[in-house]
């Protein structure tokens, strides 16, 4: 009782530290990529200290504006601490189905359109109608990765999902379903060349136009975890856990590979223009068909 | 063809590696023949104006202030170093430096100001060399004649924008003391 | 068709419309015409094949009581190149406007309705283009009697009345500050869902008074420095242009060695222009690596040019007569080793891109305009040559040594933004040809600069295309008594590209706006050239933070 909510505090501990390191280490490669030195890997833990020291401009009015940054980083936060870290399930882990993390991460993605929508700003409203675009073609790709686990499992329950692949191996459909995955990774943490509701040399970061100081700070803070998560579901989904029996030295084992996952993400983001919403959506289709597919195999049990 | 593009780029990138600069840490000295910051050298100069006439930003003025005195003011805050005044000096007392780490908080730092000690012609005054043969290079600068207040009147007008305070010192310099 | 066949043409068919007519060079005419013909002879000439330039408003009052108009046209087919003279009494200068029948000479008469306060007749869009809102009516800065540093008082509550929106759009301000322009200007945008149906522009926010400044204050030598000056990227191109017309005017030879010099420097520069296009155009589609690599290669090229000619972008080289530094044996080894340098990274950066489908996506079938429009529009550069149109001022109408070199035009006709990309591109390899050539036949001996001896002749006309690397700048010059140019008219290649632009937005969705714009390598600042001067010091009002932003968010909504 006592260590599952020692391990859920751990869980929001590692995500919220550990998150601005990878975003670092994306930066530094992409800065690699481009010939560059790139900034330091503590970059990014600076960048968010230097916009919570700042002035927070309210330069829209209403209460969605203001609670939109809160809105999104608490949800993000609550799924990281649902997730079985290093394979070994919290207090949460198995009272929570998967259905639960959906909502949850769904719900960081309406909290950045209530924001946007707040801010009565003509490039903030565009980028939100690109996020609304790509959230409605997206999210079924995340839903159908974690339906095809359960599929396999027989079980909703979100420490049987993430360990769903590891406990039954590789098939036809989770093959496919990984392939899918990756390709959707880099519209699932809005990278090039689906960073098309940000794009800032169109529409000057859309969504997060009229944020300044600790408001910017929290939709940073969210955008880095919501990477970090994603490459670590990746991980948990997909890589067999291994454990080694030493809690720290599993959690670290995992990390690791989230860091490759990242990696992966930085150098398909530094090697791609950005794709434009209609053609996005076109191949987000393509993307929902293929995972349909996958979760028809696999209850055809291949 | 998007992935063997794909790698053509990443070979691409891998070879030059990091190509950053350390600077400022590490000084980067300007190439020869830099067209630098102009530096006066008043042994040399004989304050034909040569340099106020065709300096194309009309950032160097002369403002005779007595009988013996001429001054030339140089304000480099909107200097754009083309070095025409370097060009044209008759008496090449104008070098381009290759000094190019000019910003600063304090315009005096950028500012040059001569006191040339001239001599009256009372003659004709036009006691300078007109070593300059290119028509449209001559300076329409006259020679020193104080009391001649057409000469005078050819000096060039820099624009409004040379600072007034530093033109208001020129105007405060005092007669040396015999 | 030649010059002499053209020439008598008009006068068979216009008969006492056409007054004089005169040939300086061989690749020159320039025809006056009485005022009612001017419209029915240009729209003759671009009948016959003319490519319509620009257009030249004077202020001759002073003289004869006139204001003048002068339309220029090139026939790049047989290498010539005519002026089309007419002037109308200052009480009463209304001439017919030439827009309904030549598109592209809708910027220049709106332009002259500002600075000169003629009238055109029939012009279909009679707005204000250069001056700024709040510019008193009536006065007109181009004409004599205004001083070059008048500064009218501000005036508050005016501002530009847009185009009429279609219906059922919304109007997505860019500009003035905008992270895809680099320069303020402002677009408005009319946006159905994410379609483009249609665009209004309005620009010269960095009109900097050039041409009034330099036909009033400096003298013929410090032009081309102020002239460098115009463009942050082609400065040179500008300075050889104004250099060119003024010594076509004055009837000045330089050595064929300063000729080669300023062939050398104007490649240079297209090389370093070209390598950032493909940088910014990179960036534009959200690909930044394409951005650094570039820029990455580009580097090599301002180093060298800071080596060669002292500084690295604004190279200060051409002066009217010639050039002011030599190219040394030491210098040419250092171009033949950069050249080498940059050939084979660029190649790298060609096959790397070249083939890149998800370029493709984003340039392949945007921007599109037919080569029709464009030939009717007057494209320039590798617009126009993405267009399948076969120009290029070097070839049609050789300066400085390119009669002596040989090399190719690259002409696309995909009619989009990938042609422009693949224009540019290939571009680069022809330049480093030119080079190659240029170090090795240069001539060993001649003085860099000619010297001027005597006054140049006032009021003699001439006008310089040049092939920027965006397209063809155009100078026309008409020498002045005062040591400088009586007038001095500057048309730098993106004004006539930037008056396509709303065509090519035309249904096109609104994320490709940036390359769209960017494709035509706009330079804000060429085409607005105008205020050396700070227009409000000593004037100027400091907004408290808290009205700063009470305006901001009263503008929003």
């Amino acid at each position: 009782m006592v260590m599952g909510i020692v391990f859920a505090l751990v869980n929001v501990l590692v995500f919220v530290l550990a998150a601005p390191f990878y975003d670092g280490v994306a930066r530094r490669l992409t800065a690699r990529v481009q010939s560059r030195k790139g900034p330091p890997l503590r970059q990014p833990y600076l960048d968010i200290l230097k916009l919570l020291g700042k002035e927070n401009l309210t330069s829209a009015e209403g209460w969605p504006f203001k609670l939109a940054p809160l809105a999104a980083l608490a949800s993000i936060l609550a799924v990281v601490t649902l997730v079985p870290l290093g394979a070994r399930a919290n207090i949460l882990s198995h009272r929570v189905d998967v259905i639960t993390v959906i909502y949850l991460l769904v719900l960081g993605g309406v909290s950045v359109l209530l924001g946007a929508l707040a801010s009565r700003n003509t490039f903030a409203m565009i980028g939100a109608s690109r996020e609304m675009m790509t959230m409605i073609m997206v999210e079924p790709v995340l839903a159908m990765t974690l339906i095809m686990t359960a599929v396999k499992v027989n079980s909703l329950g979100l420490q049987g999902v993430l360990a769903g692949v590891g406990a039954s191996g590789f098939g036809l459909s989770t093959g496919l379903m990984l392939a899918v995955y990756l390709l959707a990774l880099q519209a699932f943490v809005a990278r090039q060349p689906f960073d098309i509701a940000e794009a800032e040399i169109e529409i000057l970061e859309g969504p997060f136009i009229e944020y300044s100081g600790p408001s910017y700070a929290m939709f940073k803070l969210y955008m880095m975890i919501k990477q970090m998560f994603y490459a670590f579901l990746f991980v948990s989904v997909f890589l067999p856990a291994v454990r080694t029996g030493f809690y720290p030295l599993d959690v670290l084992l995992q990390l690791a590979a989230v860091l490759a996952v990242v990696v992966f993400i930085a150098v398909v983001g530094a090697t791609n223009p950005r794709l434009r919403i209609d053609q996005a959506v076109r191949y987000y289709a393509a993307l929902i068909f293929l995972s349909l597919c996958a979760v028809g195999l696999a209850l055809k049990g291949l | 063809m998007w992935l063997t593009s794909k790698i053509k780029q990443i070979l691409m990138v891998l070879k030059p590696g990091v190509v950053t600069l350390k600077y400022p840490f590490e000084p980067r000295p300007a190439p020869k023949d830099f067209r630098g910051a102009p530096r006066w050298d008043h042994t040399k100069c004989v304050g034909c104006g040569g340099c106020a006439n065709h300096c194309p930003a009309r950032t160097i003025m002369t403002r005779d202030i007595c009988q013996e005195i001429r001054i030339l003011l140089y304000d480099g805050s909107r200097c754009t170093y083309c070095g025409r005044c370097a060009d044209l000096c008759p008496e090449k007392a104008i070098a381009m430096t290759s000094d190019f780490e000019l910003a600063t908080p304090s315009r005096e730092d950028i500012t040059t100001t001569l006191e040339l000690f001239m001599l009256t012609c009372q003659r004709c005054g036009r006691c300078f060399d007109m070593e300059i043969t290119n028509v449209i290079d001559k300076l329409d600068l006259r020679g020193y004649r104080y009391d001649d207040l057409e000469a005078r009147a050819v000096l060039r007008r820099t624009s409004d924008r040379l600072d007034t305070a530093l033109l208001e010192e020129t105007e405060n310099t005092s007669r040396p003391a015999e | 068709m030649t010059a002499v066949e053209v020439v008598k043409k008009l006068k068979e068919e216009f008969g006492a419309a056409v007054t004089a007519a005169e040939s300086p060079s061989p690749d020159r005419s320039f025809v006056d015409v009485e005022r009612a013909g001017l419209r029915a002879v240009s729209h003759r000439i671009v009948g016959l094949g003319g490519r319509y330039i620009v257009s030249i408003g004077t202020d001759e009052i002073d003289r004869n009581g006139t204001l003048g108009l002068i339309h220029t046209f090139a026939f790049d087919a047989d290498r010539w190149a005519m002026a089309v003279r007419t002037s109308a009494p200052a009480a009463d200068p209304v001439f017919d406007s030439i827009t309904p029948d030549i598109p592209n000479a809708g910027w220049s008469e709106r332009e002259y309705m500002d600075l000169l306060g003629l009238t055109f007749t029939g012009h279909p869009k009679p707005k204000r283009l250069v001056l700024a809102d709040d510019w008193p009516e009536g006065v007109h800065p181009l004409r004599k009697e205004v001083p070059y540093n008048l500064m009218p008082p501000a005036a508050e509550d005016v501002a530009y009345r847009l185009d009429e929106a279609p219906p059922g759009t919304t109007v997505i301000p860019i500009g003035p500050f905008h992270s895809s322009l680099h320069e303020p200007e402002h677009f408005a945008l009319y946006v159905d869902g994410e379609t483009i149906k249609g665009c209004d522009y309005r620009g010269f926010m960095t009109h900097r008074g050039i041409e009034k400044l330099c036909q009033t204050q400096v003298s013929y030598n410090e032009v081309p420095f102020v002239a460098e000056r115009i463009c942050g990227i082609c400065g040179s191109v500008h300075a050889t242009t104004y250099a060119q017309a003024v010594e076509a005017a004055a009837g000045i030879r330089i050595s064929r060695r300063a000729e080669y010099i300023r062939t050398i420097v104007l490649e240079i520069e297209r090389l370093h222009s070209h390598l950032l296009w493909l940088g910014v155009a990179g960036h534009l589609i959200g690909f930044d690596t394409v951005f650094m690599q570039a820029w990455r290669v580009r580097e090599r090229i301002m180093w060298l040019s800071e080596r060669m000619t002292g500084n690295r972008k604004t190279y200060g080289m051409v002066v009217i007569g010639g050039v002011r530094r030599d190219i040394t044996q030491e210098i040419a080894e250092e171009i033949g080793e950069v050249l080498a340098a940059v050939e084979k990274e660029t190649l790298a950066l060609k096959r790397s891109i070249i083939g890149d489908t998800s370029i493709h996506r984003r340039t392949k079938g945007v921007g599109v305009i037919s080569k029709e429009e464009s030939v009717r529009w007057s494209l320039v550069g590798p617009v126009a040559r993405a267009r399948g149109i076969d120009i290029d001022a070097r070839r049609d109408h050789p300066y400085a040594a390119y009669d002596d070199m040989a090399f190719d035009v690259p002409v696309v006709a995909s009619e989009d933004v990938w042609g422009t990309l693949v224009v540019r591109v290939l571009e680069i390899f022809e330049s480093i040809k030119i080079l190659r050539q240029a170090l090795r036949n240069m001539p060993s001996d001649g003085p860099l600069l000619a010297e001027v001896a005597e006054a140049l002749p006032p009021l003699r006309h001439a006008f310089s295309l040049v092939e920027a690397p965006r397209g063809e700048a155009a100078h026309y010059v008409i020498t002045g008594e005062e040591n400088r140019p009586e007038r001095w008219r500057v048309r730098a290649p993106s004004y006539p590209n930037l008056q396509a632009v709303p065509l090519m937005l035309l249904g096109d969705q609104f994320a490709d706006f940036p390359i769209i714009l960017g494709s035509i390598d706009p330079c804000f600042s060429c085409t607005d050239r105008v205020a050396v001067i700070d227009v409000r010091t000593g004037r100027r009002r400091v907004l408290a933070r808290r009205e700063l932003e009470n305006i901001s968010r009263r503008g929003k909504g």
